[in-house]
């Protein structure tokens, strides 16, 4: 059966070739967003600093979520430094350091802060510096204002043992003399000195420190960690290996499920997309093959043996274009990782993590679309009574199938229905069904649009002008005789337009309203950040706010919170990024408070905004159940309900609640408001611009341009272009193959008497009809979502987005459908009109 | 109105028997009126009649390609009404064998592999000395890598006669075979019918218009408005289409 497949693959191939195509392009787009998802379950960071220890010790770095993938927890928890003792004296352990991290940064002769890669977290007890493997050189720094300096450091620096320099850890800034040059990353302080630093920087408490080191004999490392998690209460972890990275840099590996997430997000959008292109092509391939498949059953092949044939040809096909659409995705994979670390969404430590999965996961859901596809697209040929089968073969069905209308029809509903969803969720999730509702509706109307063209078209015949010009009537008669192959152009196209407008205006709209909520809701004028230091030292808000005309000044800082809900009855656990913010927020930040006050943000308390609240029953006054971002459970009561959440996150956590809680607990920036007098913002900037690390720039960015999007916004709009680019390219393809299939009718057409010039008129007539029906259903599908979308987002009917969109998705309809017809069309017409006939088939 | 075609010998069961078979189509057409009719194993039937007198589709029927309204069908003994159409297909691959006016060959393949199609179908491979019999008798034998659209018109149509005969079918159904011929290669084709019907004791059961075809079989059936209204036994052609002016005028 497979040769005979074969065998009849053999003249098709511009339509094979279609086939291949979208199942090349599928199985890149499945394994790339495949290893996505095996990064975001497997990827580990790799040991850095702290490479040297053989066994690390630290909190558990995931809560335990019931049912569920565990929740990663970005900030660090401490381990009791008492346990130091215990794993010392554990057999075959030769040190055991309990490490600390904390702000600091090395400033330079000229006032400037010599560049680390983790400002936040380059402080550390001399002590660490043993459990990297790098050499010293020098003598152990032995007093409060000694300090051993990495090596990068002090060359980007240009000092040396002996020298004086300035450092600011943990916000303080001290003059200290270098005792040693390490051969690793960040600055090294006297064990005492560092465990005070951590402690005013928020970290490690008295009696705690970020995690332990144990150096052990040769090779026995596994023995020890056994024998270490045997000794050791639990909620603590012990790692080696590869997994010791996880336990350094907890921040890193709690971006691991973002990338789950996405490629999550992903996957919805990819597999109906795939599914459309490979759908549509193999329809065009089996509709070329109508007339053999019906001659096959004449002659007694079974329906089933004809879908197997289909299937078999079909898979054939998909094998050889799997492979390389396999290799393609794996590269692609590695470019979305690119992607990531370079908008800052993904730490450049994480790695993807590759293995025969993903490729086998594409290879098996390839299959199953494709031989899904071609069965479904052999079915009505296949089940035709035999003489129907020899009489039909030569034009196509005379009825549409009735389940598939109602099916479309339905589909069609429910993705209408899912559409209004942004008028009750103001969120991500909300912005992201507008284009998955109109992937839908774009499926269903594939699906009904032979009925519903047929209907349009006999209403439309009877009111034709009498006088129509015999090309203009052939085209009509040509579309209305062939419902079938034209509706299958006319939902290909409208899927592009679909696509394209809810795709890229959701993601659009959703940024504007954010920027819009930022705009609106930021009182300050300025905004100082101290990334170089780390973060924004402790007694810099005191300074600030003795600056004459300076109204007020607010730290603030971001976190994760894992708030448990039940939704549906089903527990569920989502992790939410959340500003850190004090009662003097609320001289800087409007959020937009509805109920409550930020000024009673003090003690256990957080803000919620609105969409929280009323889905989750979180209203001013009612106690909410929270994990914070190093694990601790807590419970906290609402003093406050805001409407900007867009701009500014669903949750807020008041600064004591969060205190202790988080890796660092210096702010992030901190928001200036003045009375806006020039001398006030001089004197803003003299301040500023005296103290070392320090950075002023304004509080809300001046536009909206797409340039300044956020990262995710590049990615989302990376995702458009690949998936727009591979669903154009399988349905020119599919076009192509279709009017090349068409030989026979043109090859009649010339016999009885058309001209060349009057055939091209007659197809170009051909294409306007169908690019003008395609971009009206188009735009009528993508109505309702965006519509929805404007008015859930922005209070408008339209939704916010590049003005050059629509003309551009409309020219790019009308060029697609001109071109998968005019070229094939002219290649035809340079054969003679007979030998055409007579290969025809 | 019940006839019966004799074979010369009978042995067994008649390779077809209708009975009492109408077929109505959905527009309330009425193209097969009780329609009784036997066929004997290796007998040589023409079916005659005017356009729309439902010869066609008395072919159709009787060959399980269609599904008649009422009455019953039995092909070689086995009653083929109320299968369904996996089990109709199976049934025909095994027991018919089919010629098309238009040939009806699949242009991707070659000429071997349209003439073995049924049996690759049925899962069965051909026996080698009755394909090469079968090959030398239609004259195609240097023509089997070649494919349909490189052979005449002619040499299609034996091919598609080989094709019928592969699996030594209880039955060929020619519908109008030569309808898309020329002379000679009219000739061919109604000789290598009479020739399988003779020689390999095949029975033939063929639509025809043409009284000169006609006059190649034992017998032949005039059809009109769905009914059989004309048995000739040893039919002439200037007999035949005297008879078939006669029914025009009537």
């Amino acid at each position: 059966m497979l040769d005979l497949a074969l065998k009849l693959a053999r003249s098709r191939v511009l339509a094979l070739l279609a086939v291949a195509f979208a199942v090349f392009g599928g199985a890149a787009l499945v394994t790339a967003t495949g290893v996505l998802a095996e990064s975001g379950l497997r990827s580990h960071v790799a040991p850095g600093r702290l490479a040297g220890a053989d066994v690390l010790v630290a909190a558990a770095g995931v809560k335990q979520v019931e049912e569920d993938l565990d929740a990663a927890l970005p900030e660090r928890a401490r381990v009791p430094a008492a346990l130091l003792d215990d794993l010392a004296r554990l057999p075959g352990v030769t040190a055991a350091v309990g490490d600390l991290s904390f702000p600091a940064a090395l400033v330079t002769g000229d006032g400037q802060v010599a560049a680390t890669p983790d400002p936040q977290a380059a402080g550390h007890g001399w002590s660490s510096a043993q459990l990297s493997e790098g050499a010293v050189s020098g003598a152990a720094p032995a007093g409060d204002d000694e300090v051993g300096v990495g090596s990068a450091v002090a060359a980007a620096a240009g000092i040396g043992t002996g020298d004086s320099v300035e450092v600011v850890a943990a916000g303080q800034a001290a003059t200290y003399r270098v005792a040693a040059v390490v051969d690793a990353p960040g600055l090294y302080f006297v064990d005492s000195t560092a465990a005070g630093l951590a402690a005013v920087a928020g970290g490690a408490g008295a009696g705690t420190v970020d995690l332990i080191g144990l150096r052990t004999e040769s090779g026995i490392a596994d023995a020890v960690a056994t024998a270490a998690r045997d000794l050791l209460p639990t909620g603590l972890t012990v790692a080696t290996g590869d997994d010791r990275g996880d336990v350094e840099e907890p921040g890193a590996a709690a971006a691991r499920p973002l990338l789950l997430v996405l490629s999550g997000s992903l996957s919805g959008i990819v597999l109906l997309v795939v599914g459309f292109a490979v759908a549509g092509a193999l329809g065009v391939a089996i509709a070329g093959q109508r007339r053999e498949l019906a001659l096959l059953r004449a002659v007694g092949a079974t329906p089933r043996q004809v879908r197997r044939l289909v299937d078999r040809q079909a898979l054939a096909v998909a094998a050889v274009a799997t492979v390389p659409g396999v290799a393609l995705g794996l590269l692609l994979a590695g470019r979305l990782r690119r992607l990531l670390v370079d908008g800052g969404m993904l730490p450049a430590a994480l790695p993807l993590s590759v293995s025969p999965l993903p490729a086998l996961a594409a290879v098996l859901l390839m299959a199953a679309v494709v031989s899904l596809s071609a069965r479904a697209a052999a079915w009505r040929t296949s089940r035709l009574p035999a003489t129907e089968a020899v009489t039909e073969s030569r034009t196509e069905p005379r009825t549409p199938s009735r389940l598939r209308t109602s099916a479309g029809g339905l589909l069609v509903v429910a993705a209408t229905v899912l559409a209004v969803t942004p008028l009750w969720v103001r969120n991500e999730l909300g912005a992201g069904v507008v284009p998955l509702a109109g992937l839908l509706g774009a499926i269903g109307f594939a699906l009904a649009a032979p009925a519903l063209l047929q209907t349009a078209g006999d209403a439309l015949a009877h009111r034709l002008p009498a006088r129509l010009s015999p090309t203009s009537w052939l085209a009509v008669a040509n579309l209305r005789g062939a419902t079938l192959r034209m509706a299958g152009i006319v939902a290909s196209l409208a899927m592009v337009v679909v696509f394209a407008l809810t795709y890229t205006l959701s993601t659009t709209t959703l940024l504007t309203a954010g920027s819009r909520d930022v705009q609106a809701g930021t009182l300050a004028q300025h905004r100082v950040t101290a990334g170089a230091l780390g973060g924004v030292p402790g007694d810099l808000r005191a300074d600030v706010q003795a600056v004459p005309g300076v109204l007020a000044a607010a730290p603030t800082a971001g976190t994760t919170v894992l708030w448990p809900y039940t939704e549906l009855g089903e527990p569920t656990v989502e992790s939410a990024t959340a500003t850190v913010l004090d009662p003097s927020a609320a001289g800087v930040l409007d959020l937009g408070v509805r109920a409550g006050d930020l000024a009673d943000l003090t003690g256990a308390t957080v803000a919620v905004g609105a969409d929280v609240a009323r889905s989750r029953d979180a209203d001013v006054g009612r106690n909410v159940d929270l994990v914070l971002g190093d694990g601790t459970p807590v419970s906290a009561r609402v003093v406050a309900v805001y409407d900007r959440a867009l701009g500014f996150g669903p949750v807020v956590l008041s600064a004591d609640l969060a205190a202790g809680h988080t890796t660092s607990g210096l702010a992030q920036q901190l928001l200036v408001r003045t009375d806006g007098s020039p001398a006030a913002d001089g004197a803003l900037a003299a301040l500023v611009a005296d103290r070392p690390g320090l950075a002023l720039t304004a509080a809300t960015p001046p536009g909206t341009t797409l340039a300044d999007a956020p990262a995710e916004v590049w990615l989302n709009l990376a995702t458009i272009t690949v998936l727009l680019g591979y669903l154009l390219l399988s349905i020119t393809n599919e076009l192509v193959a279709g009017t090349a299939q068409r030989r026979g009718e043109l090859a009649v057409l010339r016999l009885t008497g058309t001209t060349p010039q009057q055939v091209r008129s007659m197809m170009r007539r051909e294409a306007a009809v169908v690019a003008v029906v395609a971009l009206g259903s188009g735009l009528l599908l993508s109505v309702v979502p965006l519509v929805a979308l404007g008015v859930g987002f922005l209070g408008r009917p339209w939704a916010a987005g590049p003005v050059w969109l629509l003309p551009a998705v409309v020219l790019t309809v009308v060029a697609v459908a001109f071109l998968t017809t005019e070229l094939p069309t002219r290649r035809e017409l340079r054969a003679e009109p007979a030998s055409a006939l007579s290969h025809a088939g | 109105m019940s006839v019966s075609a004799a074979p010369t010998t009978v042995t067994t069961a008649p390779a077809i028997a209708l009975s009492g078979v109408s077929k109505v189509h959905p527009g309330g057409v009425r193209a097969l009126d009780d329609v009784s009719l036997t066929v004997g194993a290796g007998a040589f039937l023409a079916v005659m009649g005017p356009s729309g007198s439902g010869k066609s589709t008395l072919m159709h029927v009787a060959a399980g390609l269609d599904v008649p309204t009422s009455g019953s069908i039995r092909i070689d003994g086995a009653e083929i009404t109320g299968l369904d159409e996996t089990r109709r297909t199976e049934l025909r691959r095994r027991r018919i064998g089919f010629v098309f006016q238009a040939y009806g060959l699949v242009p991707s393949l070659s000429i071997a592999d349209n003439i073995t199609l049924p049996l690759r179908l049925a899962g069965e491979s051909a026996d080698p000395a009755w394909l090469t019999e079968l090959v030398e008798r239609v004259g195609l034998a240097g023509r089997l890598e070649h494919r349909p659209a490189e052979l005449s018109g002619g040499q299609q149509q034996r091919a598609a006669v080989a094709r019928a005969l592969v699996a030594r079918p209880a039955v060929v159904f020619a519908d109008e075979p030569t309808g898309a011929l020329d002379l000679t290669s009219t000739r061919e084709v109604l000789t290598l019918l009479r020739e399988s019907v003779d020689e390999l004791g095949q029975t033939v059961v063929m639509v025809t218009h043409d009284p000169a075809a006609a006059a190649h079989a034992d017998r032949a059936v005039v059809m009109a408005d769905g009914r059989v209204v004309d048995v000739v036994d040893s039919p002439s052609s200037a007999e035949l289409a005297r008879r078939l002016i006669a029914l025009g005028q009537g």
